[in-house]
């Protein structure tokens, strides 16, 4: 501090700037920490029991590392990795059917949200269509619609995704809509382009790269959704871990863990280096669009 | 396109530009993803037949949604006070950690290669499993109710919390990091000067965000027993008490609805 006032010159600099006052930051931190205390007394829980975790960890951890570690082309081991793999599978469709869903719609629908391309009654009405579906997670609409109508399985898990990603997909998809260069819009529109041809030729292509990025990571986050689904009844790799835990089969449990993390990262892996390549990589014309308009 | 105008004019004025070769990773990747499409259809026997046929299954649930019982709202302000509770515990813990893993696991604030990859890989691994898992890990472990939620809530947090922040520390402006690194901080010194003032207010705005999502997600881990909102869901579920169940997620879907517009207001006002 002393070395970058000197050169200015003390005589006169010899008043410091007063510090920023230190109230605001004191006020909240006291707030948060009410809160968590009032939260903590609320909650009530049995909070001593959280030092029996080690004991129950290693007991039950054991028990899960048996059932991984047993040879497992031995009789019944080879059918419990089996199981576990095909329910994990299962799980991946119905992501991968809620995501096409979920894109399918939601592409039109983004651009009649975004205010760029629709009239402002007209954004106005679909981006409440699109809160409203977004605010209804997809537990709630698989229990009250899917559910009931389509009856227990990976059909109705799919469903309830595909009608939840329609609302998230589309609030992001309209968003990248808004965001894209005005340029080529105009160019099309000079050369005599309808309303139509501007957005195939000059909105499109702008927005599809990142469009097809936000597919890939909402199937990311629609294979835990499956897997939560899978609980209630909805197929896939839940209904087995729901079992599974009812009995208490911790080898069992061990191994669909162990499998639901591996093919988890696998398709994390593979979606994120694709989701890399189609925005980064690969497409010459979008890198030098980028490169002109920065 | 510069560069075209900067170039000698073309000789042949009727000669058009070569139409671009078609890109056949492209037309390949399209490929991929309808077949990948057609298998999981047939696999999941998709189908919406139901919608014409079995509509009339669903009637009487419906008729339960469409018809809600208010008064049993009352009687769940508790378990939803309950579910706050627990979300704002467990977002305090699991954010407090993931600030310290996520220091870790990116490389510009990592004190070595080792830390960093191993803690990489545990957060991925911790982040690979859905919530619903931790909730009957830790149902099994320490027993139904309250504590449970808050346990399988912070794992939950941890995950998401953790890679949002690391990849912002990966992204933030290296200079106060020389200047640290310049006049000989240390690692923690380093981190607490130069690298946690330029992440705080995203990383706030990602702890609020997560706190929204755990009022959500106190839906699922209160079906398997976490305690909260949810195991009042799960009661009534399973009691087909369709008309408190209306009632329920009307009032859930209101307090999702106003904490999103709350959280949306104030992480605009950080970032």
């Amino acid at each position: 501090m002393t070395l970058t006032q000197s050169p200015a010159g003390e005589s006169e600099q010899q008043a410091r700037p007063e510090p920023p006052s230190k109230w605001p930051k004191t006020f909240s931190m006291l707030a948060m920490l009410g809160l968590v205390l009032l939260a903590i007394w609320v909650a009530d829980a049995p909070w001593m029991r959280v030092f029996e975790i080690p004991e129950k960890a290693q007991q039950y951890g054991g028990l899960m590392a048996d059932g991984v570690l047993r040879n497992p082309t031995v009789e019944p081991y080879d059918s419990y990795w089996s199981r576990s793999f095909e329910l994990m599978v299962e799980s991946l469709q119905i992501a991968w059917i809620g995501t096409a869903i979920g894109a399918l719609f939601s592409f039109p629908i983004a651009f009649f949200a975004a205010s760029n391309i629709a009239p402002a009654p007209v954004t106005f009405v679909a981006r409440q269509f699109l809160n409203i579906i977004r605010a209804i997670p997809e537990i709630i609409l698989a229990i009250a619609v899917m559910l009931p109508i389509f009856g227990l399985g990976p059909l109705a898990g799919a469903l309830a995704i595909g009608v939840h990603s329609i609302g998230t997909l589309g609030k992001l998809t309209s968003e990248a809509i808004e965001g894209v260069a005005p340029g080529p819009g105009e160019a099309v529109r000079a050369t005599g382009g309808s309303q139509l041809e501007t957005i195939r030729w000059a909105v499109i292509p702008q927005v599809l790269p990142e469009t097809v990025a936000f597919w890939l990571y909402r199937f990311e986050v629609n294979i835990r959704a499956s897997a939560i689904l899978g609980v209630l009844g909805a197929g896939g790799i839940g209904s087995l871990l729901s079992q599974l835990f009812r009995h208490r089969e911790w080898e069992r449990i061990g191994i669909a863990l162990v499998v639901i993390i591996v093919v988890t990262i696998i398709v994390d892996q593979m979606s994120a280096s694709v989701r890399r390549r189609i925005i980064h990589g690969g497409g010459t014309h979008s890198a030098t669009a980028e490169a002109i308009v920065e | 396109m510069t560069a075209t105008t900067e170039s000698p004019p073309v000789p042949a004025t009727d000669a058009r530009p070569p139409r671009p070769r078609p890109n056949w990773l492209l037309w390949t990747g399209i490929a991929v993803a309808v077949l990948i499409t057609l298998w999981a259809g047939r696999a999941i026997e998709f189908t919406l037949e139901p919608l014409i046929y079995d509509i009339d299954r669903g009637r009487p649930v419906l008729r339960g949604f469409l018809d809600p019982d208010w008064d049993f709202l009352q009687r769940v302000i508790d378990p939803f006070l309950e579910t706050f509770a627990i979300a704002i515990i467990a977002s305090l813990v699991g954010c407090s950690i993931a600030l310290v893993m996520a220091l870790l696991a990116s490389r510009v604030s990592a004190p070595n290669h080792a830390t960093y990859w191993i803690t990489k890989q545990t957060l991925s691994v911790i982040r690979s499993l859905p919530d619903v898992a931790y909730g009957m890990l830790f149902v099994a472990a320490v027993g139904t109710g309250a504590l449970a939620g808050i346990l399988a809530l912070i794992f939950f947090n941890l995950g998401i919390a953790a890679k949002l922040t690391s990849e912002t520390v990966d992204a933030i402006d290296p200079g106060p990091v020389e200047a640290a690194d310049a006049v000989g901080a240390g690692v923690i010194e380093r981190a607490r000067v130069a690298i946690v003032p330029q992440v705080l207010p995203n990383y706030i705005s990602y702890c609020l965000y997560v706190f929204e999502l755990n009022i959500r997600a106190s839906v699922i881990i209160g079906l398997v027993g976490g305690g909260g909102i949810g195991s009042v869901i799960s009661v009534e579920l399973a009691r087909f008490n369709y008309d408190n169940l209306s009632a329920v997620i009307f009032a859930l879907f209101v307090v999702v609805f106003v904490l999103d517009w709350f959280s949306r207001t104030m992480r605009r006002r950080l970032v």
